[in-house]
C-alpha cells in the first residue's frame, strides 16, 4: 500500500490520518458540488452561531432580568393612556385601537389600560417580545441550543443502536436476524407521533427523555434495517472469513471489521434523524406536551395559548420566527443529508 | 434474404469522438468496411478499441457526449446518420437488431418474456399481430434457438442465463431484420453454454442467410462464427480479410502478436510472444501508426505516417494497414522452438 | 399468492398482539399505581369507581390483568371514557374513525398519485433550474414544520382570502334540522366514492386487455366519465346533497394540506428512483428496440421505478398518520387523531390507549395492503 508520497513509512496511525485526510478532501469536493448541500451547511452554521452566541450575550451584553428567555420580562407591561381621537402613537391612542386592544366600551377621554406586551420589534428587542414580555430573539437563540442538543442526542442514540443491531443481525444471521428484523418491522409500523403523544401523557418528558425515546424508536426501526443491509455486504467479504480463521472472536469481528464499514452510512442517517427529532420536538411542544423550558415549539405554544396565533400580520414576530426556524433548520439538515448521500452512494451522482 | 451479393451495411470513413472532462477521446478513427448480404463478419480487438462504439453508432444509440465527426453509415445504400430521430427509431430492430453484452440483463424483470418480444413486434410489424399469431411466431423463433415454447410465459428471473441469452437472440430475430449486430454474445456464460449458443448462432446465420456482425475480444469466438474478420486496434481497423487467411497468414504485426499470444494444443511448439506495453491513451494517441510503440517491426516512418488500409500483395481480398506487412510472415521463424 | 397473503395476515396479527402488550407495559410503567390513574379521577362517582375497579380487575395480579386487557381489546371492550363519561371508548372512536380514514386515504392516494406523475415527468425534462426548484419545493414541503404550515395555510385561505372555512367540520347552522347525522352523510360519501373508484379500477384493468390503442383509450375515458358522472348524478339527486357538499367543502383545505406535506417526499423519491432505473440495461434495450419514448418512460421505466415508492409507502404511512393527527388538531377536524390528543391532554387514559391501539391497527392494515400490492407488482417477490 503506497501513499501519494511514496511507500509506507512511519507508524500506522500516521498513515491512517493521511488516508482520512485524503478521503475527507475528496469527500468534501464531492459534497460541495451540491449547491443545496452547501446552502444547508450555511444555514446550520448560522443556527449554530446563534446557539453559541446566546450564552455569551447573556453573560455580557444582555441583562438577565430582561433578556432571559424563560423568566426575563420587559418591565413595562402596561400603561394607562387617555383615549383620544388623534392617532399620535407616542402618548395618546385613537378610539378604534383602544377598543381593539384594551376596552371595548372605551370612549374618547377614557383612560384605558393598554397591554404593551407582546411588543413589536424595537431597538431594545430586535424581534419584539412575547405575550409574557420575554425577548423573542433571546428565546429564538436559546431554542437553537435546545434543538442542537436534542438532535445530537437523538442522532447519537440512533446511530449507536442501529449500528450494533444491524451489524449483529447481519453477522449472526438466522434467528437473531429474524427476530431483530421482525422487531424493527413492528417499530416502523407504530405511528411514532401517536406513541410519543401517549407517552408524554403517561410520563413527563423532558428534552433528555425525548431525545432517548426518539433515538430508540429510530434506532430499532428503519435505520436498523438499512444498516443491516449494508452490514450484510461486509459480512460476505472474504476478510471476515479470514478474521474468523485467524481466531477473531465474535465481538472482535463485529466491532473491528463490520462496524467501521457500516459507520459512513450510519453517519448519513444520523443527519436525517436530527431532522426528524427537531420537527417532532417542535410538534410535541406546540401541543404543550413536553416539559421543556424553551424551544421553538414552546414559543408557538405560548403564542397560541395567549390567543395571538391567528391575529395575522399584526403579530408576525410571534408567529413567523419560530415556525421559520424549525422549518429552516430541519430542511438544512435534510439537505446536508442528501448531499452526503451523494458522496456515500455513488450511484446517485449526476454525470 | 438474398444470396450473398451487395452490401447490407457499409461503414465509410467513420470518425467518432467522445467529449470527456479530461478532453476529447478519439475512439474511432477513419474506419471503413462493408458487410455483404448474408455474410458473417467479426470485429475483434482489445477492450476499448472502439468496436462497441461502432455498433452503437450504427444504431445511433451513442451517449450524449459522443460526436460523429465525419463518415457515413449506409444500410442498403441509405445513410443512417442523416435520418431524423423518428425515422431512425422505426428502423431500429426492424432493419437492424442488436444482441448486447450481458444480454441476460436486457430483460425487464416485471414483464414476461413473451410479452417483451411481442412488444417489439407490435411496433415494427406492418400490422400489429394478434396474440395467437405472435405466440406462433415466438414459438418458431424459440425452436430456432432451442428453447421450449412454454418459456415465453415465464418471467426473466425464472430462466437461466443461457436461456435468457437465447431468448434475446430470438427477440432480435423477431422482426426479420436485415442486419444483426451481436456484441460479445457469449461473455459471462460458462464455456459449455457458450459453445452451444455459438453453434446455434452459426446455424441460424447460415440457414437464414442473415447478415451478422460479431463483436468480441475473444479470438476463438470470432474465429468460430465469422467468415470475415476485422481486427481493430486503438480505434483503427488494422486488418480485414477472410477468416482462414487472416488466421493462417496474418499480415499485421498486431494480428500476428494476438495469435501468437495464445498457445496451440495441436500446432507446432512455439515460444509465446506476449504483447509488450499497454493500449494507448486515446486522449492523446500516438502519431502515425497507433501501434508503433509496441510494434516489433516499427521504423521511423511508422511514427510519422499513418498507413492506410490497403490490399495485401498477392491476396486482394485481404487488407492491412501497415507499412511493413511483407515482413510479418518472417516473424514466424522467430518463435518456432528448436 | 393466497398463501403469502394468509401468512402475512398471521404475521400482522402477531405484531398487533405484541403492540398491544407494549401498550400494556407502558400503561403499567407509569409512576403511581394504575388504579390511581383510572380511579383517581374525581369526576367518577364512587359507585362507578367500584364497578370499574372490579371490571378492570385492578386489584388482581398482573398476569390476570394482562389477560383481561387483551380479552377486552379483542372483544371491543375498550372501557369507558373519562372525559365523556359515561360514553364507551369504542363508541367515540367508531364515530370518529371514518373521518380519520377519509383524511388518511385521500391524502395518501392523492399524494402518491400526484407525486408519482410529477416525479416521472420531471426526470424526462432535466433542465437545471427546473430541477433545482422542484427539489427545493419537494424538500421544503417534506420537512416543513407542520402545525406552523397549516396555520399559515389557514390564515391565507380562510382569513385573508376567505375561500375555505377552517376550524370546523361542518357549518352548524346548516345542519341544525337536517334529518341525517354527520356520520351518516360521511359514510354515504365514502361508500359511493369507494364504489365509483372500484368501478374505475375495474374498467382500467379491463382496458389493458384491449388490443387497439384507440379503442383502449376510448374505453378508459368512457369508463372514467361514466363512473364520475354516475357519482355526480347520484349526489345531485340525493336529499343529502347540501350536507354532503358542506362536508366536502370543509374537507378540502385539511386534505390539501396533508397531501402537500406527504407529496414532497414521494415526488423526490420517484425522481431519484426513475434516475436509477433509467441506467438499467433493459431501458437501453427498449431504446434499441425502437420503442417510442413515451412507452419506454411509462411501461418500462416508471413501472420499475414504482417499486421503491411502494416500499417507501411503508415508511411514510406512519408519517401520514402522524401528520393526520396534526391536521385534525389544527383544523379542529374531529377524527381519531384529535381524540387521541385531547385524551392525553385531559388525562383520559382509556380513550388515549384505545385511540392509540386503533391507530396502530390502522397502520398494520395499511402496511399489509402495501405488502400485498408490492408482491403483485414485483414478480420476483412471489418466489419467496
Amino acid at each position: 500500500m503506497t501513499t501519494s508520497t511514496g511507500t509506507l513509512t512511519g507508524p500506522l496511525w500516521r498513515t491512517r490520518v493521511k488516508l482520512a485526510a485524503t478521503a475527507s478532501a475528496s469527500n468534501w469536493r464531492l459534497f460541495s458540488q451540491s449547491l443545496l448541500g452547501r446552502f444547508g451547511l450555511v444555514i446550520i452554521g448560522v443556527f449554530a452561531l446563534m446557539a453559541l452566541a446566546h450564552p455569551l450575550l447573556m453573560g455580557t451584553v444582555w441583562d438577565k432580568r430582561i433578556y432571559d428567555p424563560v423568566v426575563g420580562y420587559d418591565a413595562v407591561a402596561s400603561e394607562q393612556v387617555i383615549v383620544e381621537r388623534v392617532t399620535d402613537p407616542t402618548t395618546q391612542i385613537d378610539l378604534d385601537t383602544a377598543r381593539l386592544r384594551g376596552d371595548i366600551d372605551a370612549q374618547v377621554g377614557d383612560v384605558v389600560t393598554q397591554l404593551l406586551q407582546p411588543a413589536p420589534p424595537s431597538r431594545a428587542h430586535l424581534l419584539g417580545t412575547d405575550p409574557l414580555g420575554r425577548d423573542v430573539l433571546s428565546q429564538l437563540m436559546a431554542s437553537a441550543r435546545a434543538a442542537f442538543a436534542l438532535g445530537a442526542l437523538a442522532a447519537l442514540v440512533t446511530v449507536v443502536i442501529a449500528t450494533i443491531i444491524g451489524s449483529v443481525a447481519a453477522y449472526f444471521g438466522g434467528i437473531t436476524d429474524g427476530a431483530l428484523m421482525r422487531f424493527a418491522d413492528l417499530v416502523i409500523l407504530i405511528p411514532s407521533l401517536s406513541l410519543l403523544i401517549v407517552l408524554s401523557g403517561f410520563f413527563t418528558l423532558g428534552l433528555l427523555h425525548l431525545g432517548i425515546v426518539i433515538g430508540l424508536l429510530s434506532g430499532f426501526g428503519g435505520t436498523a434495517i438499512v444498516l443491516k443491509s449494508q452490514a450484510l455486504t461486509v459480512t460476505v467479504k472474504p476478510f471476515v472469513d479470514a478474521a474468523r480463521v485467524a481466531g477473531g472472536g465474535h465481538a472482535h469481528i463485529v466491532f473491528r471489521h463490520i462496524v467501521p464499514n457500516v459507520l459512513p452510512l450510519s453517519l448519513l442517517y444520523m443527519v436525517f434523524t436530527v431532522t426528524g427529532a427537531i420537527t417532532t420536538e417542535a410538534v410535541l411542544s406546540f401541543f404543550g406536551l413536553l416539559n421543556v423550558p424553551m424551544s421553538w415549539g414552546i414559543m408557538l405554544n405560548t403564542t397560541q395559548i395567549n390567543g395571538y396565533l391567528l391575529r395575522g400580520i399584526d403579530y408576525w414576530w410571534l408567529v413567523i420566527p419560530p415556525g421559520l426556524a424549525v422549518t429552516l433548520l430541519a430542511t438544512a439538515f435534510f439537505l446536508v443529508g442528501r448531499a452526503m448521500d451523494e458522496v456515500v452512494n455513488p450511484r446517485l451522482r449526476s454525470r | 434474404m438474398v444470396a450473398k451479393g451487395g452490401p447490407a451495411l457499409e461503414i465509410d470513413g467513420l470518425v467518432l469522438r467522445y467529449r470527456t472532462r479530461s478532453g476529447e477521446v478519439s475512439a474511432v478513427e477513419d474506419v471503413s468496411f462493408a458487410l455483404r448480404s448474408g455474410e458473417a463478419l467479426g470485429l475483434v480487438g482489445e477492450s476499448g478499441c472502439g468496436k462497441t462504439s461502432i455498433a452503437l453508432a450504427v444504431l445511433r444509440l451513442l451517449p450524449d457526449n459522443a460526436q460523429i465527426a465525419s463518415g457515413e453509415i449506409r444500410l442498403e445504400g441509405e445513410n443512417l446518420l442523416t435520418l431524423g430521430e423518428e425515422e431512425m427509431r422505426q428502423r431500429r430492430w426492424r432493419d437492424i437488431a442488436m444482441v448486447f453484452q450481458g444480454a441476460m440483463n436486457s430483460w425487464n424483470p416485471v414483464y414476461r418474456i413473451g410479452a417483451q418480444i411481442k412488444e417489439a413486434m407490435d411496433f415494427h410489424w406492418p400490422q400489429r399481430p394478434s396474440d395467437a399469431r405472435a405466440r406462433e411466431r415466438i414459438a418458431e423463433l424459440f425452436a430456432l434457438v432451442n428453447l421450449e415454447p412454454s418459456l415465453m410465459d415465464r418471467y426473466p428471473h425464472e430462466l437461466s442465463g443461457g436461456m435468457r441469452q437465447r431468448a434475446v437472440i430470438a427477440m432480435a430475430l423477431s422482426c426479420d431484420p436485415k442486419v444483426i449486430i451481436a456484441d460479445e454474445p457469449t461473455t459471462a456464460l460458462d464455456v459449455i453454454v457458450q459453445d452451444r449458443i455459438l453453434k446455434s448462432l452459426k446455424r441460424i446465420q447460415r440457414d437464414l442467410r442473415m447478415s451478422v456482425i460479431y463483436i468480441s475480444h475473444d479470438i476463438a469466438v470470432i474465429a468460430e462464427v465469422s467468415e470475415q474478420i476485422g481486427v481493430m486496434y486503438a480505434g483503427k481497423l488494422v486488418e480485414l480479410g477472410p477468416t482462414p487467411a487472416v488466421f493462417s497468414r496474418p499480415r499485421h504485426p498486431y494480428t500476428w502478436l494476438l495469435f501468437s499470444s495464445t498457445p496451440s494444443i495441436t500446432g507446432p511448439r512455439r515460444k509465446l510472444q506476449p504483447l509488450q506495453g499497454e493500449p494507448p491513451n486515446l486522449l492523446d494517441p500516438p502519431t502515425g501508426c497507433r501501434f508503433h510503440p509496441r510494434c516489433p517491426l516499427a521504423t521511423a516512418r511508422c511514427t510519422t505516417q499513418t498507413p492506410p488500409l490497403a490490399p495485401v500483395t498477392g491476396a486482394t481480398d485481404q487488407q492491412v494497414a501497415c507499412w511493413h506487412s511483407d515482413r510479418v510472415p518472417a516473424l514466424d521463424s522467430l518463435v518456432l522452438a528448436p | 399468492m393466497a398463501r403469502f397473503v394468509a401468512r402475512r395476515c398471521a404475521q400482522m396479527g402477531v405484531l398487533f398482539v405484541v403492540f398491544l402488550s407494549l401498550l400494556f407495559v407502558l400503561m403499567n410503567a407509569q409512576p403511581g399505581s394504575i388504579s390511581d390513574q383510572y380511579i383517581g379521577d374525581p369526576n367518577i362517582p364512587p359507585e362507578a369507581r367500584q364497578m370499574i375497579a372490579e371490571r378492570l380487575g385492578l386489584d388482581r395480579p398482573l398476569p390476570e390483568r394482562y389477560a383481561a386487557y387483551m380479552r377486552n381489546f379483542f372483544t371491543g371492550n375498550l372501557g369507558v371514557s373519562f372525559s365523556e363519561y359515561p360514553r364507551p371508548v369504542l363508541d367515540i372512536l367508531a364515530e370518529r374513525f371514518p373521518r380519520t380514514l377519509f383524511l388518511f386515504l385521500s391524502a395518501t392516494l392523492l399524494a402518491y398519485w400526484v407525486g408519482f406523475r410529477a416525479g416521472k415527468l420531471l426526470v424526462w425534462r432535466r433542465g437545471k433550474t427546473a430541477e433545482h426548484t422542484v427539489n427545493v419545493v419537494g424538500i421544503v414541503l417534506g420537512t416543513v414544520f407542520e402545525p406552523w404550515f397549516y396555520l399559515m395555510m389557514i390564515y391565507l385561505f380562510s382569513f385573508m382570502l376567505g375561500w375555505f372555512p377552517a376550524g370546523r367540520l361542518i357549518e352548524n347552522a346548516l345542519w341544525f334540522d337536517a334529518g341525517f347525522s354527520v356520520n351518516q352523510v360521511f359514510l354515504r360519501l365514502l361508500l359511493t366514492t369507494g364504489v365509483a373508484g372500484a368501478a374505475v379500477a375495474a374498467v382500467l384493468t379491463a382496458a389493458c386487455a384491449v388490443g387497439q390503442p384507440r379503442a383502449r383509450s376510448a374505453l378508459r375515458g368512457g369508463g372514467v366519465a361514466l363512473a364520475g358522472g354516475g357519482l355526480l348524478a347520484y349526489w345531485l339527486a340525493s336529499p343529502m346533497r347540501p350536507y354532503a357538499a358542506d362536508l366536502v367543502w370543509h374537507a378540502i383545505l385539511p386534505v390539501t394540506c396533508l397531501t402537500l406535506v406527504a407529496f414532497g417526499g414521494v415526488m423526490l423519491l420517484m425522481r431519484s428512483s426513475m434516475l436509477e432505473t433509467l441506467r438499467e440495461d433493459y431501458i437501453f434495450t427498449a431504446r434499441a428496440k425502437g420503442l417510442p419514448e413515451r412507452v419506454i418512460r411509462d411501461r418500462h421505466a416508471a413501472r420499475n421505478a414504482m417499486l421503491p415508492i411502494v416500499t417507501s409507502l411503508v415508511f411514510s404511512l406512519a408519517g401520514v398518520l402522524g401528520g393526520g393527527i396534526i391536521v385534525e388538531s389544527v383544523f379542529s377536524w374531529p377524527g381519531m387523531g384529535q381524540a387521541l390528543l385531547e385524551a392525553v391532554v385531559l388525562e383520559d387514559i382509556p380513550l388515549a390507549v384505545g385511540a392509540l391501539g386503533l391507530l396502530g391497527a390502522l397502520a398494520l392494515v395499511a402496511h399489509l395492503v402495501v405488502d400485498i400490492l408490492y408482491t403483485y407488482l414485483d414478480p420476483r417477490m412471489r418466489v419467496r
